[in-house]
């Protein structure tokens, strides 16, 4: 038994910290939260650059092969900015998928390009009846000679706006299938949501060809590849999650020292303290149901049980652990200048990537035999 | 990272070798009680037997040191010890004993050379059993407010005064008080630290009443006591980390108290309350309905991240990580979890936890006892509410300098 980071991690930790602190200050992530380009013009190359990308592919196909643990710290110290853009989306989600999924050739043309941030993948699953099972895949796909043709809309999709290329999920006659669509392909157009969230779009598609070189892997086989990707992904995204809410804890911790009422630090009122300590608690529990989980992946051990309460408790405590933070800092928190509030929406749009918590406890009814 | 209990083939060795040991030395006939307060003089005895041939070993407190009778014990093979002897059903120290789990890393930090070889190898080897006396009526969570005085007379001090809350069924060899050595002395400069023979003239022991007992984790210890001290004489020598610095001396066990040791959670009674709502009984079962099923799932997360939380305070523990609220971080999680958790089974099961009785309630009182100590375990080793205090001082929360954690071996 050893909870600390290896050594490999603590590198991860620290030059990703650095990264953060240079080109994310908090000041830098506020001015580029109304920047309508985003991340992808001023930060995009370098962290293509870092080699983040291909942490999570194998180094056969152009990546560094890391184990799932040395993704997640990365990804805990992204979290702390809260840094947005497609890393997750295309550098994990969309990274397993291909490998779960695709075919050799595949996994060989589009892997590469992927680790070099050449390639932006989006995964393009939710709809309007928004969900994380079969039965919220409804967008159907014709046949067309080999290929398919596709005709309908997807929303809710992460980082969209920033692919180049978009995993598509549809109906066809074999069942649920997974085909990548060119993000600036004739008929697809990508709308960036605008309201109470960070990089959701929604994306249509008018008559978009697929050719059959694009259909990733078998027809209709594509939810089980992506069960295992999910699988895999998910305790990466809670590590993230993580991040945020050591983030809003330590904002809420220097703030308590910081704010004087009364003649005396607000720290110093128990009614404030409370809510620190349930930030850390949100903190703590969403720390340790993730980097378990991640062990047991990385140990090849059965993890979904881990997978599910981990994903469900840090979605829940990252949104909470902002109320509270909330609540300690009371008007400046609102203030888009200070940043708390980037971290506020970024809790409220990664709830449900994935699935809600609701869904995943769901998930652990039938993995504990709950089920009659 | 690590999260799992053994791997190596050195541990798995060991292992092996406490599996054995224990097949061995545990001896017959020992009985499980739900409720620690119906264990027998007889169960006790045996279980005492058991202490002692664990304390030849070294095994009973096994991370202190060999020469005063532990067995200088790594993290990874003491966690492998508390998960054998758990597997039996029992835990380490196997009956109540605050001697070892609490005054013992206390003497270690603070007692001279005397006082270690006097007090540590009788307690670490299993030969008498010690309370510890802090609580009294009119000072709970204002622990420094006590009043029972110990004021010096030649060789002695002659204490007098009330604990309450204290010790277990069955007695003890010893008790540790914390008590005022200078009655006109500054608050917090005024206490010691006292180790007193119970066998002393002067003491008078007297069961209380409590719905349950409660406690930090580790054996139940049946009833709680109030003890009288009239005019009782204790050898100056008794003293520890010397007089009038008994506050310092304090916190280093309320550490330990606070769960800063951290145990490895029993969750028996979660396995076997979720099993029992998977059973049909007349055609129907728990689970059946989604509301509950729901519940369960809730209910299996609380208990999952407590577990988690007094894993990672062991393994703090026992690699001598630094720590500053994580303490009583899980102690309060672990007192408002178990409260959630008795509610939850409240709700799922419905009034069947709420009896003994072993045709209409379930798992013969488990269920029962626990919605009944989750009530009292709110309190000893600190109030929830004295928790959150040390977590944010601890936390730094308001203030420039965070308060640091107490020794603890």
């Amino acid at each position: 038994m050893d909870l600390s980071l290896d050594q490999t991690q603590q590198l991860i930790q620290e030059s990703t910290r650095d990264f953060v602190r240079g080109a994310c200050s908090r000041d830098a992530l506020v001015k580029l939260d109304k920047d309508p380009a985003g991340i992808s013009a001023s930060l995009w190359p370098k962290i293509a650059e870092l080699g983040w990308m291909g942490m999570a592919i194998p180094e056969e196909y152009g990546g560094t092969g890391n184990a799932l643990t040395d993704v997640a710290v990365l990804y805990e110290e992204l979290g702390v900015g809260p840094v947005p853009g497609p890393h997750f989306s295309s550098g994990v989600l969309c990274a397993r998928l291909l490998l779960e999924a695709a075919s050799e050739a595949q996994k060989k043309k589009l892997l590469p390009e992927l680790a070099s941030g050449e390639r932006v993948f989006a995964l393009a699953a939710t709809e309007s009846h928004y969900g994380w099972m079969p039965e919220h895949v409804r967008m159907t796909a014709s046949k067309d000679g080999s290929g398919y043709k596709l005709t309908g809309r997807k929303v809710f999709v992460h980082d969209a706006m920033y692919a180049t290329d978009l995993l598509v999920l549809v109906r066809t006659d074999e069942g649920i299938t997974l085909v990548r669509v060119d993000a600036r392909a004739a008929g697809v157009t990508t709308r960036a949501l605008d309201g109470f969230l960070t990089s959701l779009a929604e994306v249509s598609f008018d008559k978009v060809g697929v050719s059959a070189a694009d259909v990733i892997g078998k027809p209709g086989g594509a939810w089980d590849a992506l069960q295992l990707a999910m699988l895999a992904s998910a305790p990466v995204l809670c590590a993230y999650k993580v991040g945020g809410c050591k983030a809003v804890f330590e904002m809420s911790l220097q703030y308590s020292k910081d704010r004087l009422q009364f003649g005396q630090p607000i720290g110093r009122f128990q009614r404030v303290q409370d809510h620190i300590i349930h930030i850390v608690n949100y903190l703590d529990a969403a720390r340790w149901t993730t980097y378990e989980a991640l062990w047991k992946l990385d140990t090849k051990q059965d993890a979904a049980s881990s997978v599910h309460m981990a994903k469900s408790v840090s979605s829940e405590g990252y949104l909470r652990a902002c109320d509270f933070g909330h609540e300690v800092h009371a008007g400046i928190g609102v203030s888009r200048e200070y940043g708390l509030t980037l971290h506020t929406k970024m809790s409220r749009s990664l709830y449900h990537c994935l699935g809600a918590p609701k869904e995943h406890r769901k998930l652990m009814e039938k993995v504990l035999g709950l089920l009659p | 990272m690590d999260f799992a209990i053994e791997d190596s083939p050195e541990q798995e060795a060991f292992r092996k070798e406490v599996k054995d040991w224990l097949q061995e030395n545990i001896p017959p006939g020992i009985e499980h009680s739900v409720d620690p307060k119906d264990m027998t003089y007889e169960q006790y005895q045996i279980r005492r037997e058991l202490g002692r041939r664990l304390g030849k070993k070294g095994w009973l407190y096994p991370t202190m040191p060999t020469q005063y009778g532990g067995a200088d014990l790594p993290a990874e093979k003491t966690i492998i010890l508390y998960d054998e002897i758990a597997k039996t059903g029992l835990a380490l120290p196997p009956y109540y004993d605050a001697g070892g789990r609490m005054a013992a890393p206390t003497i270690l930090v603070w007692g001279t050379e005397e006082h270690k070889n006097r007090f540590l190898p009788p307690i670490c080897r299993g030969e008498v059993r010690t309370w510890q006396l802090l609580t009294e009526p009119g000072a709970g969570s204002d622990l420094a407010g006590i009043k029972t005085t110990a004021v010096r007379d030649g060789d002695a001090y002659v204490v007098n005064g009330q604990k309450v809350y204290v010790g277990s069924s069955h007695g003890a060899d010893y008790s540790w008080a914390i008590v005022v050595t200078d009655p006109k002395g500054q608050r917090h400069k005024n206490l010691s630290w006292l180790m007193i023979p119970m066998n002393l003239p002067g003491i008078t022991v007297v069961p209380m009443d409590l719905l349950a007992t409660g406690g930090e984790g580790g054996s139940g210890s049946g009833v709680k006591n109030s003890v009288f001290f009239d005019n009782v004489r204790v050898p100056v020598e008794y003293l520890v980390g010397g007089e009038n610095n008994g506050w310092k001396v304090a916190t280093t066990h309320l550490e330990a108290e606070h769960g800063g040791m951290g145990r490895l959670a029993d969750r028996r009674v979660i396995y076997e309350f979720i099993d029992y709502c998977k059973e049909r009984r007349d055609g129907a079962a728990i689970i059946d309905d989604p509301a509950a099923r729901a519940e369960l799932v809730d209910l299996y997360i609380e208990s999952e991240i407590t577990r988690l939380f007094a894993l990672r305070n062991h393994w703090l523990s026992h690699t001598g990580q630094p720590r500053s609220y994580e303490g009583s971080q899980y102690s309060l999680r672990r007192k408002l979890s178990g409260l959630d958790i008795s509610e939850k089974m409240l709700r799922i099961a419905g009034p069947q936890v709420l009896t003994k009785d072993e045709r209409c309630g379930p798992l013969k009182g488990m269920v029962e006892y626990f919605v009944r100590d989750a009530i009292t375990s709110l309190h000893p080793g600190a109030t929830t509410d004295i928790q959150r205090v040390i977590i944010a001082r601890r936390m730094g929360v308001g203030r420039a300098e965070r308060e640091q954690a107490g020794a603890l071996r």
